[in-house]
């Protein structure tokens, strides 16, 4: 059986799949981005801190996520929440990291400006800073979506979502002809999802980065 | 040494203000008094490094104050809500931070945003502003700050610095980073401004020449914010307090004494003017009856054109007058100094200056001989003010 055969006998799973990688790593990207963007708000402008919370993020991301998804097994069991969890402590980094650098980035006078005229911190932050700083912030989302679409398949090890189910079910049946069909088929799947993920981005990107800063 | 305000109107009062940086072995400005009058311009010059932006800075707080007191119309505001203090302040600085990701329009609107003013009332003053400035505000108020030139954006900085109508005008270097030919525009254009909208300005610059041009007062500091001197232009150049206020005006304090004359201080002298559809032979009839060399062409607004002698009349040939002869050399308007005026005398065709109006529409010339008087003039007064000095001693 050929593999495009393979995939229009599967394709409602294929569907279905797709929808449940795409869900759990948005909600993962969701929730990273919320810390991240605040831990950088927090952060960006103290060294120490910010050394400390950039150092933090790193090293989550150095644990194999093999490991760290069994780790999480035995605090939230099986399912989507572990997996959801370590997206999550995985996808912070690049945030942080963007964050910061983004709002570090703006103008100092830009900024001199903003307080000259009596704008207080909040509504620096609000209209001036976090503005200018958007287009390096979402950048650092979507290198953290493209990163997490590929971790996600390994959540199926905990029972997670996803073409991760397509890929280690191929893994069982190594040798068999269907093996390589299964694999290939998750693979595309998530190449698919990254490669939609990065339009709906770009498009994002157009639509909330003003025309002066383009 | 340092003259207080004779009258009591003062809108800016400066009291033991000091400022000492953390790590610093000395004050960056050091128990600093300084009166500023409502509705003048005062500028504050001096070496880089003596504390001119710091001073300004602590103004409106930007930098606290480690020591003295802070008056704004009466009120000590040396301990109040900042943000709020702020947003009666107009500021404006070198590198002019227009924000990137606003419009033009939005970037004036920011502070009078920030009061609540309702959206009519902002519309019009955004669009009151860039009239102001000169700029089209059809054109430009739906810009973004990077579509236009740095002089453009320097207008823009300090129509959002008037944006909700502030007593109160800071600027620090403004100009500084500005070519010399857009910055003599635009310090011709803030004059004007302020004859329109007076208000009380606070100038920073290292430029002596920008001081002379633009103070009605002018602190002269030396390290640590010190007043060397603090009086008008021109009691700084005819009679400098000391050594440090001479070796910082430099040479040529005569010279710079130019600037503060203007054309329309001085009457301007008449030359033979012909409309351009006059024929080429009752032109060349009334240059006969006339001692100059050339006659004026003016065009039917009344606005200079061309230069006519009697060659070029005698070759007319039947053309119209504004198309023989030579073409006139750029024009100066009253509100120019005398330095202007020399500057485009010296190359003039028939050495001298032509006046025009608002309009073009030509007013007179200026020769070499009402300068030379003008500084005949300044030097006499400048001898019976140092004269007066003695008396005053003994
Ligand atoms: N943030 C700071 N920390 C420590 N020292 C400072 C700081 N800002 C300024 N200074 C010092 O305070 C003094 C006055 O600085 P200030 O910027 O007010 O000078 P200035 O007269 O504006 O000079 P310039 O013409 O170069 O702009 C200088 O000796 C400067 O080194
Ligand atoms: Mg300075």
């Amino acid at each position: 059986m050929d593999f495009l055969e393979f995939l229009a006998k599967r394709s409602d799973d294929m569907v279905e799949l797709g929808l449940e990688h795409a869900a759990v790593v948005g909600i993962s990207v969701l929730l990273a981005a919320v810390i991240g963007v605040t831990l950088g708000v927090l952060t960006y402008q103290r060294q120490r801190p910010r050394e400390l919370v950039l150092a933090a993020t790193g090293a989550m991301l150095t644990v194999p996520s093999f490991a760290l998804f069994i780790l999480l097994l035995g605090v939230f069991g099986l399912g989507w929440t572990p997996v959801v969890v370590a997206l999550t402590m995985y996808g912070l980094m690049p945030i942080v990291r963007n964050t910061v650098a983004g709002l570090n980035s703006v103008d100092p006078a830009v900024v001199e400006s903003a307080r000259g005229m009596g704008l207080t911190r909040w509504q620096r932050l609000l209209r001036i800073e976090l503005p200018l700083a958007w287009p390096v912030i979402i950048t650092g989302i979507r290198v953290t979506t493209l990163v997490l679409l590929g971790i996600a398949a390994i959540g199926y090890i905990v029972n997670g979502p996803g073409y991760g189910e397509l890929i280690f079910t191929g893994l069982h049946r190594v040798g068999t002809p269907v093996a390589v069909n299964l694999v290939l088929a998750g693979t595309l799947g998530v190449i698919i999802l990254a490669i939609v993920y990065d339009l709906v981005f770009y498009a994002v990107r157009h639509l909330t980065t003003s025309r002066g800063v383009r | 040494m340092m003259s207080t305000a004779t009258n009591d109107d003062v809108m800016i009062r400066l009291e033991g203000l000091t400022k000492r940086y953390p790590g610093q072995q000395s004050n960056a400005v050091d128990a600093l008094d300084l009166d500023i009058r409502r509705g003048e311009v005062v500028v504050l010059v001096g070496p880089s490094g003596c504390g001119k932006t710091t001073t300004m800075k602590m103004i409106n707080r930007i930098i606290e104050p480690t020591d003295g007191r802070i008056l704004l119309d009466g009120e000590d505001v040396t301990g109040t809500d900042a943000d709020q203090l702020r947003r009666r302040i107009g500021y404006v600085i070198q590198q002019i931070g227009l924000f990137p990701h606003m419009t033009i329009g939005e970037n004036i609107a920011t502070v009078p945003k920030l009061l609540g003013w309702d959206k009519p009332r902002i519309a019009a003053r955004v669009d009151e502003l860039l009239t102001m400035v000169g700029m089209a505000p059809e054109e430009y108020r739906g810009r973004y700050p990077k579509q236009l030139s740095g002089g453009q954006q320097q207008r823009i900085g300090v129509a959002r610095a008037l944006g909700a109508d502030p007593a109160v005008l800071l600027m620090d270097e403004p100009f500084g980073a500005i070519d010399p030919i857009t910055r003599d525009r635009l310090q011709n254009e803030l004059l004007r401004l302020q004859n329109e909208v007076r208000k009380t300005i606070v100038f920073v610059t290292h430029d002596i020449d920008e001081a002379i041009k633009l103070g009605d007062r002018i602190a002269i500091l030396q390290e640590g914010s010190r007043i060397a001197q603090y009086d008008t232009p021109e009691q700084i150049l005819t009679a400098p307090a000391n050594d440090f206020v001479s070796d910082f005006i430099g040479r040529g304090a005569s010279l710079k004494r130019l600037n503060l004359t203007h054309v329309a201080d001085i009457e301007l002298r008449d030359w033979p003017t012909v409309s351009a559809s006059t024929d080429a032979d009752t032109a060349l009839a009334q240059l006969r009856s006339v001692p100059e060399s050339a006659l004026l062409v003016l065009d039917a607004g009344g606005r200079p054109v061309r230069w006519v002698g009697a060659d070029d009349l005698h070759r007319a040939a039947g053309r119209p007058l504004d198309q023989v002869g030579l073409a006139t050399n750029p024009a100066v308007e009253p509100r120019a100094t005398l330095s202007d005026a020399l500057n485009e005398l010296i190359t003039a065709r028939f050495s001298v200056t032509i006046v025009v109006d608002d309009d073009g529409e030509f007013l007179g010339v200026v020769d070499i001989d009402q300068i030379t008087d003008a500084i005949r003039d300044m030097r006499a007064s400048a001898v019976s003010q140092a004269r007066a000095g003695l008396q005053e001693q003994t």
